[in-house]
């Protein structure tokens, strides 16, 4: 893969390597954010106002869409102000939180992986336990997502999704049929490359590939706060002094 | 089973205002007589609990902490609808629904299970009350059936949740509303004053196989009950999980907020150990239509 983040063996051999849990897997506990602007575009784009400039996390930066589907996304983005479902507060879907730029926190036990998100209080639980996706076909905003461990590198297995949600603010979009494998591979303590395998052959002509780095934060205060984006415009305003 | 998740986030939403909101009206032209109370056997009286164990110890985590893992849901029969006088408020509302009236009454202190308002503050609870079934304002409609966060206590006597333990850390998942807490018990002070937040910011430490947890930083936008229940960001709650058997957490809280109440007052939830199951999306925000149905009703 030319532009693929060139990690071999998920092992950085200046750094520590990743604390392994009591069952010997690499133990993805912590606190978590990417540092890119995939958020707003997951491909190549200038800065906009509002909008940081990104080098893209599409591999290859194409995304393949069928004709009709790029029609849709070109519509989705000229709309995307109203358009886009974050402008309503929907829960943002996977793999869109995972890049959003708020942190979220993992905890692994060895059956359950509990990926916690400040964005709108969002859970996702990643089942490690063998079992397989529930009988289908379940329309979820976030999806269903069963791990397994290949080697050092958690691999999950995600679908049962809505037709809702998009992949960033400039109007990528999938539908219920997509499938995403997500690689999270260790690469030192503090960072772990995120890979995903993107696959909907409603919309998409062949799957895709998007790679990023997630970073662990260190600050020794740092928790999750809230961000309860669908509140903001509507409180209930107690007659107290605040 | 196509868009199950959502139907159910609704229908839980639902099922609380806008059967209050009926029950109201047809109960005003033609009261029927409310269904007769019979609490589910197990029922646990929060009021008249039965006697500990004081022998009990719990069994103990890896890392030596009292042990709690495992999915719990309440076995007082309390409905978010109303926590001081459930049976009475909600007569209209089972009457014409055909569901159960539930009886638990959690406040235990004081002793005539009301939350102890200051005057003026009981006239705004007042207030609120009236305005539950017919609110003339958006902000006089219960939080919860607009779609926003729970707040501690309510949370808590909501639906069932489960607790993971790890070193250092409690975490509570609930199953409504994809809501959760990250309890630390490493001894770290609370955040800053001016950061509020929907669940509070909580804090947590071992006393014997107690687990204390301070919530503070409360916002002063979460009711305790359907029927109002309001405070303000003074709010501070103080909560003590207790197993007391091996399937049973007593569950505690002791409220004060000095702007609102005229004393701390305290709140108590006997929590049953259920059949752990995989915790199912609960998406309540993307399909509430509760304010619009609510406020633009047929009779409004």
């Amino acid at each position: 893969m030319a532009t693929g983040l060139a990690i071999a063996g998920g092992q950085n051999q200046n750094n520590q390597a990743m604390p392994r849990t009591a069952d010997g897997k690499p133990d993805l506990s912590g606190i978590w954010q990417v540092m890119n602007a995939a958020a707003w575009d997951i491909q190549d784009h200038a800065a906009r106002k509002g909008v940081p400039a990104g080098i893209g996390v599409v591999i290859g930066n194409e995304i393949p869409y069928k004709p009709e589907a790029l029609a849709r996304k070109r519509q989705n983005y000229e709309n995307r102000a109203t358009a886009d479902p974050e402008s309503k507060c929907y829960l943002p879907g996977i793999p869109r939180i995972m890049y959003m730029p708020y942190p979220f926190q993992i905890f692994q036990k060895p059956d359950t992986i509990t990926m916690l998100f400040e964005y709108v209080h969002a859970t996702r639980f990643v089942y490690t336990n063998g079992t397989p996706h529930p009988p289908g076909h379940i329309d979820w905003w976030m999806g269903d997502s069963r791990g397994r461990w290949e080697g050092d590198t958690l691999v999950v297995d995600v679908v049962d999704f809505n037709e809702e949600t998009w992949f960033d603010r400039a109007g990528n979009f999938h539908s219920d049929e997509l499938h995403l494998v997500e690689r999270f591979t260790p690469l030192d303590r503090d960072h772990i490359t995120y890979d995903v395998t993107v696959e909907d052959p409603k919309v998409f002509t062949r799957p895709w590939r998007m790679s990023m780095i997630l970073y662990r934060h260190r600050e020794t205060n740092l928790q999750l706060l809230e961000y309860e984006c669908y509140a903001f415009d509507e409180e209930f305003h107690p007659p107290v002094p605040r | 089973m196509v868009r199950r998740s959502v139907r159910t986030a609704m229908a839980l939403v639902l099922t609380g205002t806008i059967m209050a909101a009926t029950a109201a009206r047809l109960s005003a032209q033609q009261p029927p007589p409310p269904p007769k109370a019979a609490p589910p056997p197990g029922w646990i009286d929060p009021r008249n609990p039965p006697k500990e164990d004081p022998s009990f110890t719990p069994a103990r985590t890896r890392d030596g902490q009292p042990n709690l893992e495992g999915q719990w849901g309440q076995a007082s029969d309390i409905i978010t609808y109303s926590i001081e006088d459930p049976e009475a408020e909600r007569a209209g509302h089972t009457a014409i629904s055909g569901q159960r009236p539930m009886v638990g009454r959690p406040i235990i202190d004081p002793i005539d299970g009301k939350i102890p308002y200051q005057p003026w503050a009981a006239k705004f609870a007042a207030f609120l009350h009236e305005q539950h079934t017919g609110p003339s304002k958006i902000e006089y409609l219960d939080p919860v059936s607009r779609g926003f966060q729970e707040g501690i206590p309510r949370i808590n006597y909501q639906g069932a949740f489960q607790i993971q333990q790890f070193p250092g850390t409690v975490l509570i998942t609930y199953d409504y509303f994809h809501t959760y807490r990250v309890i630390p018990l490493d001894g770290r002070p609370h955040v800053g004053n001016d950061v509020k937040l929907w669940m509070g910011d909580s804090r947590g430490h071992w006393e014997g196989n107690t687990l204390v947890v301070d919530v503070a930083n409360n916002n002063d936008q979460t009711w305790l009950q359907i029927v109002g229940g309001f405070h303000s960001n003074a709010f501070h709650v103080v909560e003590r999980w207790t197993p007391t058997a091996p399937d049973h957490i007593v569950y505690i809280a002791t409220i004060e907020d000095p702007k609102v109440y005229s004393r701390p007052w305290k709140l108590r939830v006997d929590f049953r150990r259920q059949k752990v199951e995989e915790q199912w999306e609960s998406a309540i925000w993307e399909g509430n239509k509760t304010p619009e149905i609510v406020l633009s009703g047929p009779d409004k």
